[in-house]
């Protein structure tokens, strides 16, 4: 039987960066994966979903943009799902591979199938080719979440799809329901609607994306994805479907009355729940909370001695690079480096159309949080001149800052590229910086960055590229005083 | 009926811990809004710490002596319905619990979780402006980077105010063989606290980093105890006494113009020199608890009468043990004249960070054979003790001997006064 130092459960963003890091501290390390390395973010998640989203950006625009820019394209522009299955799996693979290397080039030990464990101190894994124990002083568990299935819709990946299933359809299906409207959904929606499919977004709460995002930014997206002719109804909930020849009879409730609704096939994206039923984790006396979650602390230490958890299973939000980050920080306390969770915000990117991402708090959080006065800027992507080159103009950048010292407290921006934007964001925020901060650094032009220094300026009260009202004209011209 | 914890506040910017010198209540003892609990000393004076609310004292949580942080138990009071709800003291500011510093054991390595998962630190309060580097390196030196106030830009927690909580020695204590004692004989152990502690701590450090020597000489004062005697008569009628300490330093002062490295500062981390325009001189004040140097600040830009006034007031302060970090806070140099008690010469040791120390010693007749004939004249023997990092023994014969040329000609000092 095999001593580890450091066993890591799960390669997805989380277990296979605590595996690169405890090897780097010296530790002798292994990782388990019981499906391919990169976990569900490389392989199912993030990356295809990425991958389909510039597809369909791309067909979208190729349709849409291409003849007002005088790109005449004769001939009608078709989608080849198998193609394009086939690219998107070479991205994956591309980086699944590039993880595969990288463990091996920093001597990490592999092991592929299903975990299971013993006791607090040993593993046993379970594959095809039989079954092999290992013992660790230390176990990072970080085998992360799966897709929650509701009363009525069980997940079959032929009718009901969950987002695996999803970025796998061999064909482009006409038409659509999307149970949920979280960020996975509507991700989803947004290149199936690129590609033409017909969508339907059952949401059971009051609006969508609830409550976790700038409501400003929602109401964008809401107006895009209907422009783009996806049918979006609020507070209805599903309730069964049936199988009516080749297509599936979806009845829902709105308001207390039931509707129907027909379609090729179902999405359902209610949400992910953490797989802590799993690998014998409570069989072990592993502390779980009400919702699922291991329960650790600041060091993402357990209840259990030497075992850890980081990630989708330690706790929101389900975010990878929030499971990166934590992978960093066990590998080195075990490598005994005196490290916790100290972050002030992990910044969240929604991959619609325009993208969200924030970083900070949003402006109820800010008033929840104690601070009663706040100064508030907002910059539309329409006043920057890179955008309408890009002929990208919906949405804004919002900066929310106390008033007190303008520290900034909370960033979110709605339009292109918003992804990319957001990092600065986070850094200014870690920082501690101030409208100031942002405003002073002087940011290339043209560039959609432009729009975070203008906002910055705009809740000092003077954007140049937008104008804002009441005028401080005292301070320019005495000749024009305002009444 | 209620415990309450009270805990040491925030004594004054930059202070992070204080020695309990001694208690003023004991349990038992009931209490008012305000009244004196304990007297604590910081690095930088000793402090009254008044209660915050109106109860009965419980436990004492500390002796005399012991080094209490900010945010640390002091005592525990009973207090009693409504009549808890008092204001809050002058010096406690009305911040949010300070979370305990206790530190739990077991908080690093693997395989060392206790029974409880609490980390030590905790993790750094949202509102707490501190960059990601900082709050690691606050991690690392196991500094609860919520309990320090910042002294950068809008209360930001900068990494030198991490290194200074985390107490990083600046120079490290000498250990001392332990005194064992003798045996047979009677001896008494009293607890070296307050004044006394803080004393030996800055001369051993003082002693510790600069390479001291002293230059003596004799100055013939029989013109300037003249001028004196001439002053002091009209000054008395305003209440005023005026000794020579204000006379020596406006002489110093305008001496000091001319040699600036006696008025300065090493900046050892930087590896810099620092020149002070200021002149704020301090002077060496006996009393019951100990040494203490209170500062007059701007002495150039005050009269003779304006010092001597202050100079009365802040050692009539020293002496009741009422003088503020303030009042002894920001000394370019300083002058003993403990010589006036008995000794022909000593040899004090500087007030680091200052680098020159001036002794003034007591003024004695004396017969000179000028000429053939036989006189008498009044002199003062002078020191100037100073750190030979700075200032070379030649600087330093010049300047003793410009200063000497100021005191034995006092007209000469009007022609620099403003």
């Amino acid at each position: 039987m095999n001593q580890f130092d450091v066993c890591v459960v799960g390669s997805g963003p989380g277990g296979y960066v605590a595996a690169i890091r405890s090897a780097q501290m010296g530790l002798k390390t292994v990782i388990i994966e019981r499906e391919k390395l990169g976990g569900v973010c490389l392989n199912v998640g993030c990356i295809p979903s990425k991958a389909m989203i510039t597809a369909g950006h791309f067909f979208h625009r190729v349709n849409n943009d291409a003849a007002e820019m005088g790109i005449n394209i004769s001939g009608k522009v078709t989608v080849d799902a198998a193609t394009l299955q086939k690219w998107k799996q070479s991205v994956c693979d591309k980086m699944s591979g590039g993880v595969g290397q990288l463990l091996k080039g920093n001597a990490v030990e592999t092991v592929l199938g299903d975990a299971v464990f013993k006791d607090a101190q040993t593993v046993e894994i379970k594959s095809s080719k039989g079954s092999k124990v290992i013992a660790a002083k230390n176990f990072i568990v970080a085998t992360g979440s799966r897709p929650i299935e509701i009363p009525g819709f069980v997940i079959d990946e032929k009718n009901v799809l969950s987002s695996t299933g999803a970025l796998a359809l061999e064909e482009i299906p006409k038409k659509v329901v999307v149970i949920g409207g979280g960020y996975i959904g509507l991700e989803i929606s947004g290149f199936l609607s690129d590609f033409g499919t017909e969508v339907v977004v059952l949401e059971a709460a009051k609006e969508l994306l609830s409550g976790i995002v700038d409501k400003d930014a929602v109401q964008v997206v809401v107006r895009k994805l209907k422009k783009k002719g996806v049918t979006i109804t609020t507070e209805s909930f599903a309730k069964s479907y049936k199988k009516k020849g080749s297509v599936l009879e979806v009845t829902y409730e709105v308001a207390g009355k039931a509707q129907v609704v027909e379609v090729d096939k179902i999405l359902l994206t209610v949400g992910r729940k953490p797989n802590s039923d799993q690998a014998n984790l409570k069989g072990i006396g592993l502390n779980i909370d009400e919702k699922g979650f291991v329960k650790v602390n600041a060091q993402r230490k357990t209840n259990i001695p030497g075992i850890y958890a980081i990630g989708d299973i330690a706790g929101q939000p389900m975010l990878a690079h929030k499971a990166s980050h934590e992978g960093v920080l066990v590998a080195e306390v075990i490598g005994g480096k005196n490290r916790a969770y100290d972050a002030k915000t992990v910044p969240a990117v929604i991959f619609t159309d325009p993208e969200i991402a924030s970083a900070g708090m949003t402006e109820e959080e800010c008033k929840k949080a104690g601070y009663t006065d706040l100064k508030i800027g907002k910059f539309p992507f329409a006043a920057n001149g890179r955008a309408v080159s890009l002929m990208e103009t919906d949405g804004f950048v919002k900066i929310i800052a106390n008033a007190k010292n303008n520290i900034v407290l909370g960033v979110h921006v709605c339009g292109p590229e918003a992804s990319q934007l957001i990092s600065e964001a986070a850094l200014a925020i870690e920082m501690g910086a101030t409208l100031e901060d942002l405003a002073l650094t002087i940011h290339p032009h043209p560039t959609l960055g432009e729009t975070v220094m203008e906002a910055a300026e705009a809740a000092l009260g003077h954007a140049i590229h937008i104008i804002q009202r009441p005028l401080a004209r005292a301070s320019a011209s005495s000749n024009h005083k305002t009444v | 009926m209620a415990l309450t914890e009270f805990k040491l506040p925030d004594v004054g910017e930059g202070v992070t811990e204080g020695e309990l010198v001694k208690w003023l209540v004991k349990p038992g003892d009931s209490l008012k809004v305000d009244q004196p609990i304990a007297e604590v000393m910081t690095d930088k004076a000793t402090v009254e710490i008044p209660s915050p609310l109106i109860g009965t004292v419980k436990d004492l949580k500390a002796n005399p002596g012991d080094r209490i942080p900010i945010g640390g138990t002091m005592l525990t009071i009973e207090t009693g319905g409504a009549a808890a709800t008092a204001t809050t003291p002058k010096t406690e500011k009305p911040k949010a619990e300070v979370p305990k510093n206790t530190v739990t054991k077991s908080s690093n390595g693997h395989g060392t979780h206790g029974t409880g998962l609490d980390v030590y630190p905790p993790a750094a309060l949202s509102a707490v402006l501190a960059t990601p580097a900082t709050r690691r390196l606050a991690r690392e030196m196991n500094v609860d980077i919520n309990q320090i106030q910042g002294t950068g830009e809008l209360g930001r927690v900068t990494q030198q105010d991490v290194i200074n909580r985390g107490g990083a020695p600046s120079a490290p204590p000498l250990k001392a063989p332990r005194y064992e004692g003798v045996s047979g004989e009677t001896e008494e152990r009293v607890k070296m606290v307050g004044i006394r502690r803080k004393i030996a701590e800055k001369m051993q450090q003082a002693k510790h980093i600069i390479p001291h020597f002293t230059i003596m000489d004799e100055c013939n004062v029989t013109d300037l105890v003249e001028m004196r005697e001439k002053l002091k008569a009209k000054a008395e009628k305003t209440g005023l006494k005026v000794t020579y300490l204000p006379f020596v330093m406006k002489a110093l002062i305008t001496t000091l113009r001319d040699f600036p490295e006696v008025n300065a500062s090493i900046d050892d981390e930087a590896g810099e020199i620092v020149y002070k325009k200021y002149f704020n001189i301090g002077f060496a004040a006996d009393t019951p608890q100990g040494l203490l140097v209170p500062v007059i600040k701007h002495a150039d830009r005050k009269t003779i009468m304006e010092i001597s006034h202050e100079i009365m007031i802040l050692a009539e302060k020293a002496k009741a043990n009422k003088l503020t970090p303030d009042d002894m806070k920001g000394g370019t140099i300083s002058i003993t004249n403990i010589g006036s008690v008995a000794g022909t010469y000593a040899t004090p040791i500087i007030n680091h960070p200052e680098v020159a120390i001036l002794g003034m010693y007591k003024i004695a007749e004396k017969p000179v054979i000028k000429n053939g004939e036989l006189s008498s004249m009044k002199t003062m023997n002078l020191t100037l003790t100073a750190d030979h990092r700075l200032i070379d023994g030649a600087v330093a014969a010049r300047f003793l001997r410009s200063l000497i040329e100021r005191l034995e000609n006092p007209g000469v000092l009007m022609l620099d006064l403003m």
